[in-house]
């Protein structure tokens, strides 16, 4: 990059149902653009730097636009300045399904690498919490995604329950690996005040959930959440001007599929297959790409933020990340090595999105935060237990967006 | 109870979207699209080839008939229905499944059963009903085991 680029500031809200009848003091009702405000005014606190000093700004492009917002969950960046008070900055809105937090950091990243700015603002809001996800036209001439939905009745779950089958099949993963899962990612949440579940679960509880799509069952697959979050970037120099702990932004990237890839990916009925294309070619296209950007192997990596979507994705995640193959990351589960806390590489010390619940667009940017928090020794009683020096996150990706970042101490 | 039931007629099986196999038919096969130059095949079919390496010349792309069996890559039962505008009547738990044809294509469809399914089992490409109105049967196309046929 022409310069380099490090985060001054994260702020995010707690994540849940906005308005949450049953709690309406924490979780009042709310826009998109009034979450997205909340969770800029906490980044601008952290950063100690006004609104007026944000001289670009990206936001994330709500999805479910059909069914709430319209056209102004599209058009999110200039109707979150709308309540900010317009300063005439640039300002774009992106949409890149669960890779959309990392995305619209990117382009943060980039507006102050290319030197068209110093302080740049990455923000995205996202009321998800509705259960299965679903087409967002009825248009049968132009929406593939219509026709998987209503001539194949295809879940997001249903798909990632195929996925885990065959990996079962082929790899050996056993049942008790997928609820092992949620019981390790679940050990930090009761210590983090902005995931919605702050509980931990026991084997027993995951393997008795209801049955949602053979093999996965309620417990081994994410709950759909609102939540908003932000993050402050600014040229390297300057940040260790003002900032005592800038985190470095060593790699931030997006990956989208190889052609030939076996992946029926989300939104599509089909997938021609080339020999030697592997699957999920998104994401491992996303993360040797931020591997090669940083310079560094999988590992140098300390500590790792994933998308634990379904227990299915977190070994699969797993796979790229670290460069495993299938039924490897199961034995590092069994062995403890991948303890949110304590463990060999921890991962998800946040609780995952298994703790969360993913607000699509803004999750990739939650992963981010808890990541600077990480580094700057900043995360309470879920600190990981070990010296970091880079963190990694990447995003699911959905029909074929992907994103990953990886971030190291600035100071 | 009146006798309404002995002048049913048989309801005209509909296709929920046109187009994306060969109806009516007593072997109803996936319309796809295929790429003259590289062979690359999308379903539904396209106006353009997906390899990044062909022209995007709409006149290389031929219409075909895909392998009506295939090997049962995957397959999930989807417990809870789907929201609108996905449409079963009555709800029951259905399966769903990925299927490798031997033109190299992989292709999502539900399956005709729940039962006895396993991966790399071979299927057979048939239709099945998902809701009806009081003219017509409202159609998918689905995977069957091949092994049930011969129980038949």
């Amino acid at each position: 990059m022409e310069r380099d680029v490090a985060i001054i500031g994260v702020g995010m809200i707690p994540w849940g149902r906005y308005p949450d009848p049953k709690n309406p003091t924490a979780y009042p009702e709310r826009t998109m653009p009034e979450m997205a405000v909340e969770a800029i005014k906490r980044a601008l606190e952290d950063a100690k730097i006004s609104w007026r000093q944000v001289e670009a700004m990206v936001a994330g492009v709500y999805l479910w636009v059909s069914q709430q917002a319209g056209v102004h969950g599209i058009l999110s960046g200039t109707a979150i300045a709308n309540l900010m008070g317009y300063t005439g900055i640039p300002i774009v809105s992106v949409a890149n399904a669960c890779a959309t937090g990392q995305s619209i950091l990117r382009e943060a990243v980039l507006a102050v690498a290319s030197g068209e700015c110093d302080i740049a603002l990455a923000v995205a809001a996202d009321k998800s919490a509705f259960g299965f996800f679903r087409p967002q036209s009825t248009d049968a001439k132009a929406d593939i995604d219509y026709i998987r939905f209503v001539m194949c009745g295809e879940t997001n779950p249903a798909y990632w329950a195929m996925e885990c089958r065959r990996r079962m099949y082929e790899a050996g993963t056993t049942e008790e690996d997928l609820a092992l899962v949620k019981v390790v990612t679940s050990k930090p949440a009761p210590h983090n005040p902005y995931a919605r579940y702050q509980r931990t679960f026991t084997l027993e509880e995951v393997l008795k959930s209801p049955m949602v799509c053979d093999p996965l069952r309620l417990l081994m697959i994410c709950s759909t959440s609102d939540g908003a979050a932000a993050v402050v970037v600014c040229e390297y120099e300057k940040a260790k001007k003002i900032c005592k702990k800038p985190v470095y932004i060593n790699a931030v990237t997006v990956g989208t599929p190889s052609f030939g890839d076996p992946t029926v990916r989300l939104t599509y009925t089909s997938s021609f297959k080339k020999p030697g294309v592997p699957t999920l070619s998104e994401s491992r296209n996303a993360v040797q790409r931020v591997y090669k950007m940083a310079g560094l192997t999988p590992d140098k990596i300390d500590v790792i933020e994933l998308p634990d979507n379904s227990s299915w994705h977190y070994f699969a995640y797993l796979d790229c990340i670290l460069n495993l193959d299938p039924g490897e990351p199961e034995k590092m589960l069994r062995q403890g090595d991948l303890d949110p806390i304590t463990g060999k590489i921890p991962v998800c010390p946040s609780g995952g999105i298994g703790a969360f619940g993913e607000a699509v667009v803004a999750q990739g940017l939650a992963q981010v935060c808890e990541l600077v928090w990480q580094l700057r020794g900043e995360a309470g009683q879920r600190q990981v237990k070990k010296d970091l020096r880079h963190a990694l996150a990447q995003t699911y990706g959905y029909a074929g967006n992907n994103a990953a970042t990886i971030l190291s101490k600035g100071w | 109870m009146n006798g309404e039931a002995l002048i049913k007629k048989e309801k005209k099986k509909v296709p929920i979207v046109e187009g994306l196999f060969t109806w009516p038919s007593d072997k109803p096969a996936l319309i796809a699209a295929r790429c003259k130059k590289c062979g690359a095949i999308v379903f539904p079919k396209a106006a353009y080839c997906p390899n990044p390496d062909c022209e995007k010349d709409p006149g290389n792309m031929e219409v075909i008939e895909l392998s009506r069996r295939g090997k049962l890559w995957s397959w999930t039962i989807q417990r809870y229905s789907p929201p609108p505008p996905f449409k079963m009547e009555p709800f029951k738990p259905y399966a769903i499944g990925l299927v490798d044809l031997p033109e190299g294509i992989r292709v999502l469809g539900m399956l005709a059963t729940t039962e006895n399914l396993r991966c790399d089992m071979e299927v057979e490409l048939t239709v099945g009903k998902l809701y009806e109105d009081g003219e017509n049967e409202y159609i998918t196309w689905m995977w069957k085991p091949v092994e049930d046929v011969s129980k038949k």
